[in-house]
């Protein structure tokens, strides 16, 4: 498993634009790709469930993912997260 | 019709949230929707501000700003109905919260009130899409569009 750290820069947090383009660039990835908040963990290809985690500015979530190309998923997830909140 | 076509059993119907007239979800100027990228859907063109549910089922995401709100459907399909383009900016201002996280609606139940004038006056479109966020679990998702309609009345058809 391959795992980073983020805090949510974006004043907005992950509402329903980030989180339909989040979903975009986990998806192709074989990987189990999720983002915990500490209090809740969402699976990062589930809109639903990304927003539901409720992820605003200031909070520090950590992005994982397990599987056969979780280095490639980590990498495009950080450059996303580095982008986009 | 295809023969089997006739056998084919209309999994869903999904209510429209608001009055107002339902529109492709093509004609939202924002690619979020347009493009697809949350499910695949339709937009209201509201008339009136109350926002109601559109299936039976649980609300899993209340946005604490009202813009927005995500459901649950008895039949497992997850529904996002989200008022107005960029609102997420109003930060509450013009909506009111009447619907919790957690809880039980049946179609038709207030979840939300909002204030159309002033939304629009702050320069926001209103435009209503009502997305099918787990669209890949489906076969057909239909919209029923380009006519009035009222809160309830059905706007989209799924098929397992």
């Amino acid at each position: 498993m391959q795992e980073f750290s983020y805090t949510i820069k974006d004043e907005l947090g992950i509402h329903a634009r980030p989180a339909g383009l989040l979903v975009k660039q986990a998806s192709p990835f074989k990987s189990v790709i999720s983002v915990d908040t500490g209090t809740k963990k969402a699976d990062a290809k589930k809109i639903m469930a990304l927003m539901g985690a409720g992820v605003k500015k200031g909070m520090t979530v950590t992005v994982s993912a397990e599987g056969p190309d979780e280095g490639e998923a980590i990498e495009a997830l950080k450059k996303f997260f580095e982008e986009n909140l | 019709m295809g023969l089997f076509d006739a056998f084919k059993k209309k999994e869903m119907e999904i209510g429209s949230p608001l009055k107002g007239k339902c529109v492709s979800i093509k004609e939202v100027s924002d690619p979020t929707f347009s493009e697809e990228i949350l499910g695949k859907g339709v937009a209201v063109i509201p008339e009136d501000g109350k926002v109601c549910a559109p299936a039976d089922g649980v609300i899993t995401t209340m946005f604490p700003t009202g813009h927005a709100v995500g459901m649950t459907a008895s039949g497992g399909a997850e529904l996002l109905v989200h008022v107005g383009l960029d609102t997420v900016a109003l930060k509450g201002d013009g909506f009111k919260i009447i619907a919790k996280e957690g809880q039980k609606v049946k179609k038709g139940d207030l979840l939300m009130e909002v204030d159309l004038e002033k939304v629009k006056a702050a320069g926001y479109d209103v435009i209503t899409p009502v997305i099918i966020c787990n669209s890949d679990e489906y076969s057909d998702i239909k919209g029923l569009i380009d006519k009035d309609v009222n809160p309830g009345d059905t706007v989209i058809e799924i098929q397992k």
